[in-house]
């Protein structure tokens, strides 16, 4: 953190107040400090050098919210960027990292575990609070105060108090205030300052500086900087103090004019930019040499700060940079647009295009800034920059996009994002009642832009033959070369093989999935799109009859790798492939490998926006519980499959598994007719292999009914459906299936030979998970070892059951409870409250990680997968007391 | 919130420059001792924080906002509209 002074450059000639810097020492003594004051009151500069000091006992984060900051995610970006990064500056030209949309407990749960996580005593500096206009930011702020680390402190420093209740934190004497008044120059200091500054004054000057400028830190400091080799000092103070102009204002007149012309120009054309380097400083005062200026005039100290340690980007402290837009609209009026439009074409031709678009809306050019918003919003929609969008769309006035085409595609582009797809339909609409009206050569672009949002939105809600039309549509328009040819034909076409794949995979067209979905990773790889290319990737993790089912797993896990070398790891769009990862080792035996994956697919999946690959990740957990015996646990997950199933209007690849694991579930939970409702439930689906799933559930129901006779005519009737080619999913389960039901019928020849079927299924793909889910141990038994011809795999999965489950409901319950460890006993007994980690770890005194690996545990122990389930277990185990407290 | 226009006074402590009356552009000014009076309609309150924002951008001393009501003997029957504080 900005425990190294070197790294931001404090502007010279500023007095150290160590007053105040001990004032501030004491403040974070308590947990939340707020800093109110007018502009100039010295607030940035105090922060500034009390985050510099040298020390051990804390790491100071330090963030500056940006002017007019209306973006929550932006700003908690920006927080996280600050805990994380220990230098205390931040790179101008970098944008704050677009992630995915965080939810309100996402956010929160990062920054407090971000401030947990450090060695040091954490202090969280926002400067600029009043630049915050996002209600949602606020209100998460309020929660982030509400449940701070016990060791880490939050500093707040506003032109005014902020709108954030701090009520309990003052009746818990939480709260230390530093107001305008504690920040004014004592004269002492106001003497201290003329000295460092090397002025020369006599004690009246000084005396009459320090009451005419009342202590105010900007007017001192602009005194100084005028004072500073004027002639006449005693003079310059006896007509500032005799004169009754405002103080500010004559100050930062004074100071301007006793620049030179070129440095005034520089000044003043530059004022319109929130930041600057050289070249753009350079543009705008359309002369050479500004760099050189700026790092003087910060050497001065006059009210010009550089952002990087470099000092290579610039800006002018808020209260110079508005008397300078002032004095620039006065006197230089007709200047100003054009300047927006200089400033415009620099930001758009350096990447910043929603500085760009500010700058063009600012130029009073509104089609021009629709226009970029449209070149660019389908490439910030290809490397999944949905924060960017929402940043560009918030320059235009509410309702702006009725008026424009490329504006309403935006906002569709955005709500698509986060997976209101309503909302995202309402705006497609809208745009396309633009295109009749529009010129042809911009109607065919519309066109090609609606299409492949209308493809984005089709595959997102899982309807088949809608991916497919408006895939035709965007082909035909992407081959027409009648006109003039698309820019963005080979993004589009990667976007169509990426919708149309992730589309068909999902409705088990893995053939074609995987023909289109290679094209695509491939075209995007080509094209540089990382992020096209890991969502591609990211989707090829099926066996097919070309991939093997080794290989769809080893691909898989080369996905995941993709992404974390592109630094796209924790997007959601990774989720299938670490649900396949994690689906692929259960079917292998290997639970912790499947386990691990799987705690990261959910980490990173956004089940509301895809619920197609939620589907998956539910039927993973389920299916990790099931082998394990945890059967209760693998109903809840089977059943909440189901439920995001139901949420698609097309049918799930997965549906069909799902719903006959569910049903066997059921039915192992002694639970028959459940199970059958499950089974009528279901509409009957074409997929002749889905199908052996129903069998096998169906054969699973009446073994629990004591008919395994009935077991055996159900599964005589599940037809051959093993491809030639690929793994035989269902036919080991029912195989095993079958041996269990001789066996219970004494018929142990048949077992026998049931069980050497179902390895000899099993072996091509090492398909251990159906012996753990259906409980074959005793089955295998039955088996005479030196009779098989799959001795090393029937080891392994001995192994496996041994090491794994404690099929019997009783040994799961009994032996869990030594299994939690004292102190997750602890932490356990408070999850029934509505305490948040934060305040569990306040309460027993530990960090919030160390609540997280307990709450972790405990999960993973009790086979839950949230609070609520992990709850609900401890209570059947009477862990914790069923009562509420 | 639509608030009806109202007649506002501002006075500010010091007396304003070109530069800083550029700021109030809809306000009439008059310098009062060492003090600025800015007078003018403002169209709703939208406008009337606007002014107050840019009062404390400008490192400004805010004395007195006021609504100037109109007469309560007003004779202008067209005048409907009942006056409001702030």
């Amino acid at each position: 953190m900005a425990t190294t002074p070197t790294e931001v450059s404090v502007a010279r000639g500023l007095l150290d107040r160590e007053d105040l810097l001990q004032l501030l020492d004491r403040a974070v003594t308590k947990r939340v400090t707020v800093i109110s004051a007018p502009p100039g009151s010295g607030k940035t500069s105090l922060l500034r050098a009390w985050a510099d000091r040298p020390t051990h006992l804390r790491c100071v984060a330090f963030v500056s919210v940006d002017r007019d900051q209306q973006n929550a995610q932006r700003f908690w970006c920006a927080v996280l960027d600050a805990i994380r990064s220990p230098a205390g500056s931040i790179d101008p030209e970098t944008q704050p990292a677009a992630t995915a949309a965080l939810d309100d407990d996402q956010v929160v749960d990062r920054v407090l575990s971000g401030l947990a996580e450090q060695v040091q005593p954490a202090v969280l500096v926002i400067d600029d609070l009043h630049e915050l206009r996002s209600a949602d930011a606020l209100a998460q702020l309020a929660h982030v105060l509400a449940s701070l680390p016990s060791s880490a402190r939050v500093v707040l420093s506003s032109r005014r108090d902020p709108p954030i209740r701090l009520h309990q934190l003052r009746l818990a004497d939480e709260v230390t205030e530093i107001r305008a008044a504690d920040l004014r120059f004592t004269e002492r200091e106001t003497r201290e300052l003329l000295v460092e500054s090397a002025i020369t004054l006599s004690d009246a000057g000084a005396a009459a500086l320090h009451q005419r400028t009342e202590g105010w830190a900007a007017g001192l400091r602009l005194a100084v900087i005028s004072l500073s080799g004027h002639p006449d000092p005693e003079r310059f103070v006896a007509e500032f103090s005799g004169g009754d102009r405002a103080v500010g204002e004559y100050l930062l007149a004074e100071m301007l004019e006793h620049q030179p012309s070129e440095v005034q120009r520089m000044l003043l054309r530059t004022s319109l930019v929130d930041r600057m380097n050289g070249e753009l400083a350079d543009l705008l005062a359309g002369r050479s040499g500004s760099e050189q200026m700026l790092l003087e005039l910060e050497e001065a100290n006059a009210f010009v700060v550089s952002l990087d340690p470099q000092r290579t980007w610039f800006r002018y402290h808020q209260l110079l940079a508005d008397f300078l837009r002032l004095e620039l609209r006065r006197t230089l009026a007709d200047e100003v647009s054009d300047l927006h439009r200089r400033a415009a074409r620099w930001f758009a031709d350096h990447g910043d295009v929603v500085e760009a678009v500010r700058h063009t809306l600012a130029a009073g050019d509104w089609p021009d800034a629709a226009r970029l918003v449209a070149e660019h919003s389908f490439r910030w929609v290809l490397d999944g920059q949905s924060g960017t969008i929402d940043a560009v769309l918030q320059a235009f006035p509410e309702g702006a996009s009725a008026d424009h085409p490329d504006l309403a595609l935006a906002h569709a582009a955005s709500e698509l994002n986060h997976g209101r797809l309503e909302e995202a339909a309402a705006q497609l609409a809208l745009a396309e009642s633009h295109v009749p009206s529009a010129p042809p050569a911009r109607r065919r672009r519309l066109t090609v832009a609606i299409a492949s949002l209308r493809l984005a939105l089709a595959r997102r809600s899982g309807q088949f033959s809608e991916v497919i039309e408006q895939v035709n549509l965007l082909e035909a328009s992407i081959a027409d070369e009648s006109s003039e040819p698309l820019a963005m034909g080979s993004e589009l076409r990667a976007v169509a093989l990426l919708n149309l794949g992730i589309v068909e995979t999902w409705s088990r067209r893995f053939d074609d999935a995987e023909r289109h979905l290679s094209e695509g990773a491939a075209l995007a790889q080509a094209i540089g799109r990382p992020y096209l290319e890991v969502a591609c990737r990211a989707h090829q993790v099926f066996p097919t009859t070309l991939v093997s089912l080794a290989t769809a797993r080893a691909r898989g896990r080369q996905a995941v790798a993709l992404a974390e070398r592109y630094g796209l790891g924790d997007r959601p769009i990774l989720a299938p492939a670490l649900g396949a990862v994690a689906f692929w080792a259960i079917w292998m035996g290997a639970f912790d490998e499947g386990e691990s994956a799987l705690r990261r697919a959910w980490e990173v999946a956004e089940p509301q926006i895809d619920p197609a690959a939620a589907v998956l990740l539910h039927m993973v957990t389920g299916q990790l519980h099931a082998a394990r015996g945890r059967h209760q646990a693998a109903l809840e997950a089977f059943a909440a499959g189901a439920q995001a199933q139901s949420l698609l209007t097309g049918v799930h690849a997965l549906a069909t598994p799902v719903v006959g694991w569910l049903a066997a579930t059921q039915a192992r939970l002694r639970m028959p007719d459940e199970a059958r409702e499950t089974l009528i439930g279901f509409p009957a689906e074409p997929g002749r292999m889905g199908l052996s799933f129903i069998y096998n559930a169906r054969a699973v129901i009446c073994m629990v009914e004591g008919d395994p006779a009935g077991a055996l005519d159900v599964l005589r009737d599940v037809p051959d459906v093993t491809p030639p080619t690929g793994p035989a999913f269902t036919l080991v389960e029912t195989h095993l299936l079958a041996g269990l039901a001789h066996l219970h019928l004494g018929d142990r020849v048949a077992a026998a030979a049931a069980a050497e079927a179902a390895l000899v299924a099993a072996e091509p793909d090492r398909l251990i998970f159906p012996f753990a889910m259906t409980q074959a141990a005793e089955l295998l038994d039955a088996l005479p070892r030196h009779e098989t011809a799959h001795g090393a795999l029937l080891a392994d999965i001995v192994d496996v059951l041994r090491g794994e489950s404690a099929p019997s409901t009783e040994r799961e319950r009994g032996s869990q409870r030594e299994e939690l460890s004292p102190s997750e006993l602890r932490v356990l007994r408070y999850l029934p409250t509505n305490l948040t980690r934060p305040e569990i770890a306040r309460e027993l005194f530990v960090s919030i990680n160390t609540v997280n690996t307990h709450i972790r545990n405990i999960y993973s122990k009790l086979g839950a997968r949230d609070r609520s389930s992990a709850v609900q277990h401890a209570r059947e185990l009477r862990l914790v007391s069923t009562a509420r407290s | 919130m639509a608030t009806p226009p109202g007649l506002y006074a501002i006075r500010i402590r010091g007396r304003l420059g070109a530069t800083a009356l550029s700021a109030f552009p809809s306000m009439v000014s008059e310098l009062k001792g060492g003090e600025t009076v800015l007078t003018g309609l403002l169209e709703d309150r939208s406008a009337l924080f606007g002014v107050v924002a840019q009062i404390e951008a400008l490192g400004l001393e805010l004395l007195e906002l006021r609504q100037i009501r109109p007469r309560s003997t007003s004779r202008q029957s067209g005048d409907d509209r009942p006056s409001q504080g702030v």
